[in-house]
């Protein structure tokens, strides 16, 4: 049995530096309850089964996966959590309806970084215990040397990568539930602080706190329940070598063989036609550039004049990050895949405000799981 | 009854917690003889995968390749090439370093793997791409059996 799988509904609450007024737990709840208020469902009678999509650390405990049922309602019910990306989440809805195992589905996931007060340590911590760690450093020197040997392969300069900072924060300004929208210029980014050479303070991104909901569902419920529903055309995911030494420093190895089963199980054989814009993992710069290259949404090596020429802008011919990505709307941990996904479907709803892109009915929405790992996921998501 | 929301920042007052973890990591079969071959001997070895003709460094019992098991060890030269760096300035508190540090990935001539360490001996400004380096192990009264037994490397004189 295959079966068409629809986000039927989506709910969230805006994205901010911090929230010290609702614990996770609420961030949750109030984030499941206007998904379940825009699907028209209700948790306790029409959802099958969830997943949620969160670390423990990050949390500051130890097993906190055992808390996420009571609050998006799903007591008593099929609930499983991932220690990963939240686009897995909506992979794994995705397989399950496909398959004819569940209906209707509910993918969680949020940020409450705010809360972690040794946040680089948390990373360190990820590291390869013996090989890597006991070196000491801080561990987003991975991002410096990733992007010093990604610009050495690709001719991409800093001056080009320093522009996707400044589209997406631009960008962040037109939607109201970004946390750091600003217009800066190229010079701003550039004489920022040098963090981890040639990566500079401007160049990365910043965590916000958020919450994100949505509801998925199987064809004949979607059209049941649904005027709008935004179809899961196809999902992808791969991880390349995690050890620091083996690993490909130049390419996103994870986001090509990622991006080509996701086209492949969407059907789509030309990219740079048949996507009409794409919200690609930008937690660095240099990454939005070197996703898109990956994603064959640019010709190889062209990811750098693409975003010179404007041509990634939201009025270009193929936006990159209207919703402002992860530069602008803020880095929200493992939530950051489904913020993705969210402004996909905003797009593609109509429901963008005055960010709405004209005519699109297809985008791509492609997540990465953040320094050290070098793993991340791709959907394919239509209106019609 | 409408939700009574919290509107004075006066009111949050967040708990502080933190959680103590205590862990030993087991160096393994490879690991064990990678850091022994380094302390007692002053050399880097690796294992090789006839298979895939793929030599792993830092040496490894299985290939991530074919995955097969790896039982063939050999010596690799102290001298690579510099695959990447970066200069970072930043410790793990998020503070400002008075000296920023040098940290590169070592590749070695016919080497699928290599060793992240710091890059000394030369002016940050100095490094490149493609530069050859060396490794500088520390004396051998002072190494103890880990990653931190090479000191740095440094750029071929």
């Amino acid at each position: 049995m295959q079966r068409r799988v629809a986000i039927i509904g989506v709910g969230y609450t805006p994205f901010r530096p911090i929230t010290p007024d609702m614990s996770f737990k609420e961030m949750m709840f109030e984030a499941a309850q206007k998904a379940y208020e825009d699907a028209g469902v209700c948790p306790r009678k029409d959802i099958d089964a969830f997943v949620t999509c969160e670390e423990d650390f990050t949390h500051g405990r130890s097993i906190f996966n055992i808390h996420t049922p009571d609050n998006i309602g799903a007591v008593m019910k099929r609930i499983h959590t991932l220690p990963a990306e939240s686009l897995y989440g909506l992979a794994d809805a995705f397989m399950l309806i496909n398959t004819g195992l569940v209906d209707v589905m509910a993918v969680e996931s949020h940020s409450k970084a705010s809360n972690m007060l040794t946040p680089d340590y948390l990373v360190a911590h990820a590291m390869d215990p013996v090989y890597n760690k006991p070196l000491g450093y801080n561990p987003y020197f991975i991002a410096g040397m990733e992007m010093n040997r990604y610009l050495h392969d690709s001719g991409v300069t800093r001056e080009q990568c320093a522009l996707v900072s400044v589209k997406n924060r631009a960008n962040a300004l037109l939607n109201p539930d970004a946390a750091y929208g600003d217009r800066i210029a190229m010079d701003d980014v550039l004489e920022s602080e040098t963090m981890f050479w040639p990566l500079n303070r401007l160049d990365m991104s910043s965590p916000a706190d958020g919450g994100i909901v949505m509801v998925v569902a199987c064809e004949e419920k979607a059209r049941d329940l649904c005027d709008k529903p935004v179809w899961v055309r196809g999902v992808g995911w791969c991880s390349d070598a995690p050890s620091l030494e083996t690993r490909e420093w130049g390419e996103a190895v994870y986001a090509r063989l990622a991006g080509e089963m996701a086209y492949r199980v969407a059907g789509v054989t030309n990219p740079r036609i048949e996507v009409d814009f794409a919200e690609v993992d930008d937690t660095f710069t240099y990454k939005e550039l070197q996703h898109l290259e990956a994603l064959k949404l640019c010709a190889p090596g062209q990811a750098g004049f693409m975003v010179e020429e404007g041509a990634t802008q939201r009025e270009g011919a193929f936006p990159v990050n209207v919703s402002g990505g992860s530069l602008g709307v803020g880095r929200l941990d493992e939530a950051t895949g489904l913020q993705k996904v969210l402004e996909v479907v905003l797009q593609l709803r109509g429901e963008a405000g005055p960010r709405q892109l004209e005519d699109v009915s297809v985008g791509l929405a492609q997540s990465w799981r953040g320094v050290p790992a070098n793993s991340g996921a791709v959907a394919i998501l239509s209106n019609e | 009854m409408p939700l009574d929301k919290v509107t004075q920042i006066g009111q949050t007052k967040p708990l502080h917690g933190e959680i103590p973890v205590y862990a030993q990591y087991t160096f393994g079969i490879a690991g064990e003889r990678f850091f022994r071959e380094i302390k007692d001997k002053g050399r880097i070895m690796g294992t090789k995968c006839s298979k895939c003709d793929l030599v792993y460094v830092p040496a490894r019992i299985y290939c991530e390749q074919c995955f097969g098991e790896l039982t063939e060890w050999l010596e690799i030269p102290g001298r690579g090439a510099l695959h990447s760096f970066t200069i970072s300035h930043v410790d793990l508190d998020g503070n400002r370093l008075k000296e920023p540090i040098v940290v590169g990935l070592v590749k070695f001539d016919g080497v699928y793997g290599g060793v992240v360490h710091r890059i000394g001996g030369v002016e940050p400004g100095q490094v490149s791409i493609g530069m050859p380096v060396e490794i500088v192990l520390k004396p051998k009264t002072r190494r103890t059996g880990s990653i931190l037994d090479i000191d740095c490397f440094r750029p071929v004189k």
